[in-house]
This record gives C-alpha cells, structure tokens and sequence, in this order.
C-alpha cells in the first residue's frame, strides 16, 4: 500500500510535466531550487556547530519552529497542487482509513520539498549535537521533527480540506495568503525601525519562548542530549502520535462530509449611489460591474490589499530610516501606491478571463470598446482616489508635515492616471490569462508567464518614464506642479483609451483567446 | 426562403490539425435548427466563427445576409449567444448579470430590470436571482445564460450544448421558453449529442464531421426514414462493434 502511494505520488510529479517544456524547466528550477535551500539549510544548520554551545541551542530552537510553522501553513496555501493530498479523490477506493492515512503519509514525503526539508532539519544533527548522547537523540529527533512537521502538516489541510473546497473558503484563504506574506515582512520591520537591541539577546529571548514548543523540545534534546533530551523526545513521540489520531479521525470525516458552499448565501440587492449619478448606459453597466469585481473576487481583493499593504509598509519604513525630511518622504508613497495600482491594471480584461465574451458579442466597434475601457478606468478611480488621499495623509503623519498632502493627492493622482493609460494599452498588446485559483498571487495560465512579466514590468518602466515630468520636480520641492499632475495624467489616460481601443477592437477575438487559456 | 445563416468555404486551423474544413452551413428563418456530430468535429469552432468570437482563416460567415466579419454591429445586435463551457461573470448574482448584460447593451435601465425579472420568473430562477452565479448549478447556470441571450430580443439564437448536464426540470423549462421563441419567426441555432432532442425540436439539421458539414436539410430529408440516431451514425460512419474483448464482463463469467 505505501509503495502503491509513493508511485502513485513520482507518476503525478512525471505527469505533471509531460510534453510541456515551460512545465519540464518549472520541475527543473523547482529541483534545483529545493537542492540549493537543502544544501544551504544542511550547511547553515551544521555551521552552528562553530558558535556557542547557547547561540547552537537557540538558533536551533528557532529554526525547528520555523520548519514547523512553514509546513502547516505554506501546503495549505499551496493547495490542490497535488492529487495525493485531497483524500475525496481516494474516497471511492476500498480503503481502510488507517491504509490511506499511511498511505497518504508516505505520498506526502515522497517529493523534493519533504526531502529537502529534512535534510535541513539532518543539518542540526551536525550543528546541535555536542557529544554521544546528543547524536544518539539527534537521530530519533531529526526524524520525529520531520514526522511532527508532516503530521501537522497533514492534519491541518485534511481538517479543512472540506472548507478549502468550498468556494467561500478559497475566497477566504486567497485573503490569508496577503496576511501571511505581510507577517513575513513583520520581522523586516522590527529591524528596520530599529526596535530590536542586541541581536544574540534578542534571538535568545525569542528561543526561550519557542524552546516550549514541540519543535522546540526536538532541538533542545539534540543540545541536549540527556535525561531531560530523552523525555522530550518521548513527549515528542506522543505528540506525534496523538496528531497522527487526530488526523485519522479527521481523514475519516472528511470522506463522508459534503460541501455545502452551493448554499451560500444571497448577495445584497443594491443599486448603488453611483447609479443614480452617472448617465444610463454601458458605461455604468461596466462600472458597477467592476466596483463589485473588486469587492467579491478574492484576486480583485488581493490586489488592492497587496498595493495598500506594501505603500504602507513602504511609507513606515522611510520615515523609519530617518529620511524622513523634505516633502519626498511624504509624496513619495503615495506616488509609489499610485503606481502600485496602476500597475495592477496592465492586464484589465485579465479578471473578465472567459467571461468577456459578454462584452464581446456586443461591442460593435472601437467606440464601443472605450466606453467598456473608460467604465474600467473610472471603477478604479472611484476605489483609488480616496485610498490614494489616505496614503498621503498617512506619509504626512509619518514625516510630520500636513502642508505636503495636498500636492501628494494631485501628484498621485496624476501617477494613477498615467498607470491607467498605460495599462489600457498593455492590456491590447500583451493580454494574459489570470488563473482562478486559491493562490491569488499565481501570476498567469502556464506558458505565459513571459508576457505577464513584460505587461507588468513593461507597464511600470513606462508609467514611471512618463509619469517622471510630473512627480521629480514635486519631490525635488516644487510643489506647485502638482497642480500640472492631475490634468497630465488624465489626458494620458484618455489618449490610452483611445489608443486601446483602437488597436484592441480589431483584436477582440484574439485578446479573447489569449486572457481564457486554459490554467 | 430566407437564410438565417449562411456560410460558405469557413475555414479554421490551429496550428497542425484543421478543426473547420470549408464548412458551407444554411439554416433557414424562422427554424429551430440542430447542429450535431461527434466530439471534435468543428461544432464549436464553426458556431465561434459566424458569432464573431473567433476569427476563421478563410471563407464567409452571413447572419441574416449580413457579413459578421465586415459589419459587426449589425450582426450583434442580432444575434444572441450562450457559449459552450458556461463562461459567465462568476460574482454577478444572476439578476446583476441580466442587468449587466442588457445595459451593456445599451437597453434602458428600466426596461432591463422589466425583462430581467420576467426571465427570472420564466426561468424559475426567481429564489435564486441573488445567489452568485459561482454557486449556480449546471442547470441554473444554462438558464440564467439562456437569459442573457434572450434579453435584447435577438433574431438568431445561437446556443452551443444548452442541454448538456441540465437536469430534466430544467431542460423542460428551457425547450418550453426556445420553443415559444421559435413559434414568433425567430431562428435557433443549437449544437448537441442528444439525437433524441434534436429529433423532439428540430425542423432542420446539420451533421457535422470532421470539420465538414456532411448532411443538411429539413429533418425528415436528412432522416430519410430511419431513426435520427441511426441515419447519424451511418453518415459519420462509426465502427460496428465491441463484440469481441471484454469476456470478463457481466454476470456470466461468475
């Protein structure tokens, strides 16, 4: 049965890349990839056994948590990557539940990632172990820290497997994915500000919390190495077997539990404000379309809080810095936010993917097309303009000077309109899917990773050149050109709507292939 | 009589492999035409091809005597289309998506919202009209499409597998309202697997193979006598047999 799930496991990894050459050399760089971070982490981990018995200890102590918490969180992520893990896929089989939980535990340590991991997880073997006893319970410890890392690993998606097939909770997890990726940055922070003292202190301080964790009792036993090692790892090993039950209980549930997301629940009836403002027409069929794209779509979510989240973190840790004088530190982010979300509109059809024949089977000619475009552009607008007053509000409060916000508004307005206009013409040129999926930062369908690449960095190389006449000279000082951004970007906005759909109504039918490939 | 459409010598390759051979397609007004064949005979592409979703390499495709190629606004307005694959804006709750779909289309806001709610109710999709469409059933979701088709009144339907895992309540509703749409001089175009259906519905059919049209004509012409099923299988030419292999299976081997 093992042997069964491992091959099982090898023939999904070589499918998954049959006759697909972007897929082989994906398989290649993630090999090499997995064997870099292997050497590396062995190597880094073994290197401890240079510093002091304590520094050993706790940087152990900190790593072993750091694997834990990566794999219960980063598959959950990643999910629906790999067959072997969704247990409804093996429901029909006449399995007992304990063969599929061995099973499926052996399936998920076959892979480069498992193994690269505990090869990582062997370098501590080398860095903590100071004497006999130490390497005898290194040993059982390497291998119950890999076993607790899967087993949680495995309890934790298998618990939410039901969830994470249910359209709500995808939507909910692709919001995660941002949280997560910020919490990241959080350390980064810390340090930039300048609020950490002495690094070994504070590395011992954080060890001697994690020490009380599972992973962290697996360390200490290796530097360690006696009585109290030994009663660790026996802690461990039940641990280790509890989570295994758990997991079994919960595999056994899954398979038997349905998905209830088909009953979800209404959507509030509303025609907004915006309705009644603007003229009838498709102009605000198309607006309000999009303003509740970009509040129900998880993509449409993750993008506007990914390019807030970042221009914060950005204006926080400028003013950190201590460069905080001069109006740059507080125009600066919001410019940069600005560009952030212009950027994000260099593929505007993306989202629509195959729906778009919508639009298609309607647009007449190029005319039809602006208006489709300019409804696009002022959904955005209408979301980015009081956002973008927030930002500069924010790097005012930062720098400590509130005469900077009004000149910040007008320029990053105007950087916004120029992002706009661009984008609308990368949008014709370069169109690419973007694929539905749970990791909402998964950039394109397969094979075109390269265009999404050039839209996007094209699109920001050429909105920053455009948008530089305007913006350098506010922040070198002269304030009053901001009054200049806001008429600049709008005119280019407009000359790209008109420029957009002029070459894009002729290409409907191959934009429209290009943004619904398969993912 | 009128052609509803018409093509002549369409032709669509991709890469190596020709999907659309020179398809010469008529389907009279004012009929409820079935477009049938095998999986991979072009069906799709070809109903692609005259709706002006994706470009042909060669030859023309008319709706109502009208270039679809050379004088799109016309045709679309024309025209309405449910695609194969349910490709429909996912977060739109159903009634938004009529909404959406008639003001794109420039009807007055108030007319759209009349319309929309008698589709719903035609439809029965009243109880779930604000629902996402994400969370629609195949069935629902082959409802609320037909219903975008239908909201600016079009002269030619074309519907690309409307019954394909709809459920029978819904396949009901959905022949009751194409049917009453058939009755008013209006022209549907459908493609299917389902002979029976085409057979219940149809006034005139096209059998599709290999990227070519092999038999067109009033139904009755084209069945000449036998069974829809049967005259298909005969012009596509399928391989009479499983009866050899397969000893091991059924209660006999026991």
């Amino acid at each position: 049965m093992v042997g069964l799930f491992v091959a099982l496991k090898l023939r999904l990894i070589s499918g998954g890349m049959r006759g697909d050459t972007q897929r082989v050399l994906g398989f290649v760089f993630s090999c090499l990839a997995a064997l870099v971070v292997a050497g590396g982490g062995f190597l880094l981990l073994s290197l401890l056994r240079l510093a002091s018995a304590q520094v050993a200890a706790d940087v152990g102590v900190i790593a072993f948590t750091g694997l834990l918490v990566f794999w219960a969180t980063v598959p959950l992520l990643a999910f629906g990557v790999d067959d072997t893990l969704d247990p409804a896929k093996l429901a029909l089989f006449p399995l007992r539940t304990r063969q599929l939980a061995t099973g499926m535990f052996a399936a998920s340590v076959t892979g480069i990632w498992p193994a690269a991991s505990f090869l990582v997880t062997a370098g501590a073997l080398v860095g903590l172990a100071r004497g006999i006893g130490g390497v005898l319970l290194g040993i059982v410890a390497v291998l119950l820290q890999f076993a607790l890392c899967i087993v949680a690993s495995r309890l934790i998606t298998t618990a939410l497997s039901g969830l994470l097939r249910s359209r709500r909770g995808r939507d909910l997890l692709a919001v995660g994915v941002i949280v997560f990726v910020l919490m990241a940055q959080l350390p980064n922070l810390i340090v930039n500000r300048g609020l950490a003292g002495d690094p070994l202190a504070m590395v011992h301080s954080i060890a001697s919390v994690l020490r009380w964790t599972p992973s962290g009792w697996a360390a200490h036993a290796i530097s360690d190495g006696g009585l109290v090692g030994l009663a660790e790892l026996v802690a461990l090993a039940a641990l280790v077997l509890a989570l295994g039950w758990l997991w079994i209980r919960a595999l056994s549930r899954a398979l038997v539990t349905t998905d209830a997301s088909t009953q979800a629940a209404s959507v509030r009836r509303s025609s907004g404000l915006l309705d009644r403002i603007l003229p009838d027409g498709r102009v605000a069929a198309v607006v309000a379309k999009e303003l509740k794209y970009a509040r129900r779509d998880p993509r449409g979510r993750v993008g506007w809080f990914a390019s807030i989240a970042v221009t914060g973190v950005l204006a926080f840790s400028i003013s950190g810095q201590g460069q905080g004088s001069g109006p740059g530190a507080a125009i600066g982010p919001a410019c940069v936010g600005a560009l952030m979300m212009g950027i994000q509109q260099c593929n505007i059809f993306g989202i629509d993917g195959r729906s778009l024949w919508m639009n298609a089977v309607v647009y007449g000619d190029s005319r039809d097309l602006r208006g489709d475009v300019a409804g696009r552009h002022l959904g955005v607008a209408i979301i980015a303009a009081p956002v973008l007053i927030a930002l500069s509000v924010l790097g005012a409060v930062f720098s400590g000077g509130f005469e900077t916000v009004l000149p910040a508004v007008l320029t990053a307005w105007g950087v916004l309109g120029v992002g706009l206009g661009v984008g609308a013409l990368t949008s014709v040129l370069v169109p690419y899917t973007v694929p539905d999926r749970l990791n909402a930062f998964t950039g394109a369908a397969p094979g075109q990773g390269g265009v999404a690449f050039v839209a996007s960095i094209g699109a920001m190389i050429v909105t920053a050149l455009l948008a530089l006449p305007v913006v350098l000279p506010v922040l070198l000082g002269v304030t009053w050109m901001s009054v200049v951004a806001l008429p600049y970007g709008l005119a280019l906005a407009w000359a790209g709507r008109v420029l957009a759909s002029r070459i894009g109504y002729p290409r409907m039918p191959e934009l429209l292939a290009a943004i619904s490939k398969p993912t | 009589m009128t052609q509803a459409v018409r093509t002549e010598g369409l032709f669509k390759r991709f890469g190596q492999q020709v999907a659309v051979a020179g398809v010469n397609f008529t389907v009279p007004a004012g009929s409820f035409a079935g477009l049938v064949g095998p999986n991979g005979a072009g069906k799709t592409t070809t109903l692609s091809m005259i709706t002006g979703l994706l470009r042909p390499d060669g030859g023309l495709a008319e709706v109502g005597g009208v270039d679809v190629w050379r004088d799109p606004v016309q045709v679309k307005a024309r025209i309405g289309v449910l695609p194969e694959g349910l490709r429909l804006f996912e977060r739109l709750s159903g009634r938004e998506l009529l909404h959406y779909n008639g003001r794109l289309r420039g009807i007055p806001k108030a007319e759209v919202e009349r319309r929309a709610e008698e589709l719903l109710r035609v439809m029965d999709l009243t109880g779930s009209a604000d629902k996402l469409v994400v969370d629609y059933s195949t069935g629902m979701r082959k409802k609320i499409g037909l219903a975008a088709a239908l909201l600016h009144n079009p002269a030619v339907l074309f519907l690309d597998e409307p019954f394909e895992g709809v459920d029978p309540v819904s396949a009901n509703i959905l022949t009751e309202v194409l049917q009453r749409y058939t009755a008013s001089g209006s022209t549907v175009i459908f493609s299917s697997h389902v002979m029976e259906l085409v057979e219940r519905l149809c006034d005139w059919v096209s059998v599709m193979s290999g990227g070519t049209i092999v038999a067109q004509g009033p139904i009755d012409e084209v069945r000449a006598g036998r069974s829809l099923n049967q005259a298909f299988l005969d012009l596509v030419g399928v391989r009479q047999g499983g009866e050899e292999g397969l000893t091991w299976l059924g209660s006999s081997s026991h």
